[in-house]
């Protein structure tokens, strides 16, 4: 608090003890996060399951064929049990965490991209804003499951399909968040300014209001991520993965349809801890980053 | 005469969000790769067969044509022949709707009713261990995937402790009382499913607004006043703090009918959700198609009614 009250002049004067205004926000804001425990620890947990992800072929063989030993529960020679058709469940996990990142992260990058820009165009051309507007409201209002379903059976199974159908009706979600933000920074004297010097309309959205409503895109990214796996693992869930590869939701999937899931309890529980995991620690990393960006919920 | 006006709009907003979940479904099943056509005529059927199995569905014709046919068999309650059992959909479908509608009704008033509590005993509590513990379990509840809770209680309530059935919607051949009393047994765990998927979003919601209520000026007068602090909570802070959760309503209705589609292929229960998974395994479209335009129409309807109750509930809608 003290530090924000002082003139530039007096800041220096201050040497070492108030170190913290010395600071860009993006490190301050990094310094508040890296003292929440439950945020580092899932940020910690993240990067795991993404170094999971990326060393899949070195922790486990790509579970295919068929095993000797059907359904048998959490022993050493197999820590999370084998399925109704003797492959390793803790093999299908790792690889399913491949799967299941590769989608989370391409369909929201992409679900960002266009949520981003459509609602920075809205809140900059308030022309389009009310077109804008009434599709996402549109959008948000319909069952999005049953739909995705229509689509992904349409399109037929694959990894890409999945990507396009869960990036295709995630975007209106960013589109409200960011335009809601970008619209408050458009009314902003500087935007104005920027105008009145004759800057193009382009160099307005990218560099001027782009970079106000960036916060609120990091946190877009980490939770339309964490809806995505939820959105993939409901598909696969349904008969709708790749039938080439395995996820988390397709581990479900089998065990459903083979009827494992009312004999094996471990055929089920470690890809649900997989999902759980995952999307928790997603929650509780933009929680964290929010209030660490927050002077107001920030304790330095 | 406010009201009317409200209510009008809504409606013209419900009409509009159902037209275009009609019409970017159509043309979405017409136009993408696994398209009806090669759904109902193959290469190997000689042209005049082929020809004809396109007229029967109506296919030979142009796509406005088609969509022009389509929105006027919808307005009749026609929407097309399923491609397997060669019997209509909405027959197919209207036969399913009331579990479906059974199921996420019961899940819909059961959270709302543990809801309401649990968030008035965690504001009430704010900061101390029970909100703590309501704060976590909020977090963990969002994050949670519907099948697992599903596959959860399925395995521990239904096997493991034999409580209540597993599959199906009631038990064949019962009349009466038995009957209705089958029904609510069967219902018990998936309904519980869907509330353990939402539960958590009423709560936090609940909670973080009426803490804002309880903090304003109107709840220090009325503590002025000598009003006792139970009273202050459940008359008048609570009174405005259910508005912003009404809207969730709202919200959450397609939230409610996704997880039902998931929760009721667990528990193969018969409703509109689990005809959508025994089509997805068929490639039947016009099934999936169909219940999309249903329960879009269902969500539709459920969201004006909550903007009605939004619009009785608060004096400013009424007034203008």
């Amino acid at each position: 608090m003290s530090a924000s009250n002082m003139t530039p002049a007096d800041a220096p004067a201050a040497g070492g003890l108030l170190a913290p205004a010395d600071l860009t926000p993006g490190r301050r804001t990094w310094r508040a996060f890296s003292r929440n425990p439950l945020g580092m620890i899932s940020a910690a947990i993240i990067l795991l399951m993404v170094a999971v992800a990326i060393a899949a072929p070195l922790l486990a063989k790509f579970p295919s064929g068929y095993g000797r030993d059907i359904l048998m529960p959490p022993s050493g020679a197999h820590p999370f049990g084998t399925d109704d058709l003797g492959r390793d469940v803790l093999a299908q996990v790792i690889w399913g965490t491949r799967i299941s990142m590769i989608i989370a992260f391409a369909s929201s990058l992409l679900a960002i991209l266009i949520g981003v820009a459509l609602g920075v165009l809205a809140a900059y051309a308030r022309k389009l804003d009310g077109i804008v507007s009434t599709l996402v409201d549109v959008s948000l209002a319909l069952p999005v499951l049953p739909l995705m379903i229509l689509v992904a059976a349409l399109i037929g199974p694959s990894v890409t399909t999945l990507v396009m159908v869960i990036a295709l009706f995630s975007w209106p979600e960013v589109t409200r968040i960011v335009r809601s933000q970008a619209l408050s920074v458009t009314r902003l004297p500087y935007v104005d300014a920027a105008r009145t010097i004759g800057g193009s309309h382009f160099w307005i959205m990218t560099r001027h209001i782009l970079p106000a409503v960036a916060p609120i895109i990091v946190v877009s990214v980490v939770l339309t991520a964490s809806r995505a796996v939820l959105s993939e693992a409901g598909l696969s869930f349904l008969g709708l993965g790749d039938p080439e590869s395995w996820s988390w939701g397709k581990i479900l999937f089998n065990a459903q349809r083979s009827g494992a899931l009312t004999v094996a309890w471990w055929c089920t529980l470690f890809p649900s801890l997989a999902i759980l995991l995952l999307v928790v620690s997603a929650t509780l990393v933009s929680i964290a980053y929010n209030d660490a960006r927050n002077p107001k919920t920030r304790e330095t | 005469m406010h009201l009317t006006g409200y209510f009008l709009q809504r409606l013209l907003r419900g009409l509009v969000t159902f037209w275009f979940a009609v019409t970017v479904t159509f043309f979405l099943v017409r136009l993408l790769p696994g398209d009806p056509v090669s759904a109902v005529a193959s290469p190997s059927m000689t042209e005049e067969i082929r020809q004809r199995q396109l007229e029967v569905y109506g296919l030979d014709r142009p796509l406005l044509a088609q969509y022009f046919a389509y929105l006027g068999q919808l307005v009749q309650g026609n929407l097309g022949i399923s491609f397997l059992s060669s019997q209509p959909v909405s027959k197919i479908l209207l036969e399913r709707l009331p579990w479906t509608l059974l199921l996420t009704g019961t899940a819909l008033i059961v959270t709302v009713l543990l809801g309401i509590p649990l968030g008035v005993l965690a504001a009430t509590r704010a900061r101390g261990w029970v909100d703590q513990i309501v704060q976590v379990s909020g977090v963990i509840g969002q994050s949670l995937f519907v099948p697992s809770i599903g596959i959860f209680l399925l395995y521990t309530l239904g096997l493991l402790a034999g409580w209540f059935p597993i599959g199906g919607a009631v038990k064949s051949d019962l009349t009466g009382f038995a009957r209705i009393a089958s029904i609510a047994h069967h219902l018990v765990l998936p309904c519980l499913t869907l509330v353990m998927a939402q539960l958590a979003s009423y709560v936090l919601t609940l909670r973080a607004t009426l803490i804002e209520a309880l903090g304003e000026e109107y709840c220090d007068l009325a503590r002025a006043k000598g009003t006792p602090e139970n009273k202050v909570i459940w008359k008048h802070a609570l009174r405005n703090a259910l508005l912003p959760t009404t809207t969730l309503i709202g919200l959450q209705i397609g939230f409610l009918v996704g997880g039902a589609v998931l929760t009721e292929t667990i528990y193969a229960y018969p409703g509109v959700g689990r005809a959508i998974f025994e089509a997805v395994g068929q490639l039947d479209f016009p099934v999936l198609q169909g219940a999309f335009v249903l329960l879009a129409a269902t969500v539709v309807l459920a969201n004006l009614a909550t903007d009605l109750a939004y619009g009785l509930l608060d004096p400013r809608v009424r007034a203008g």
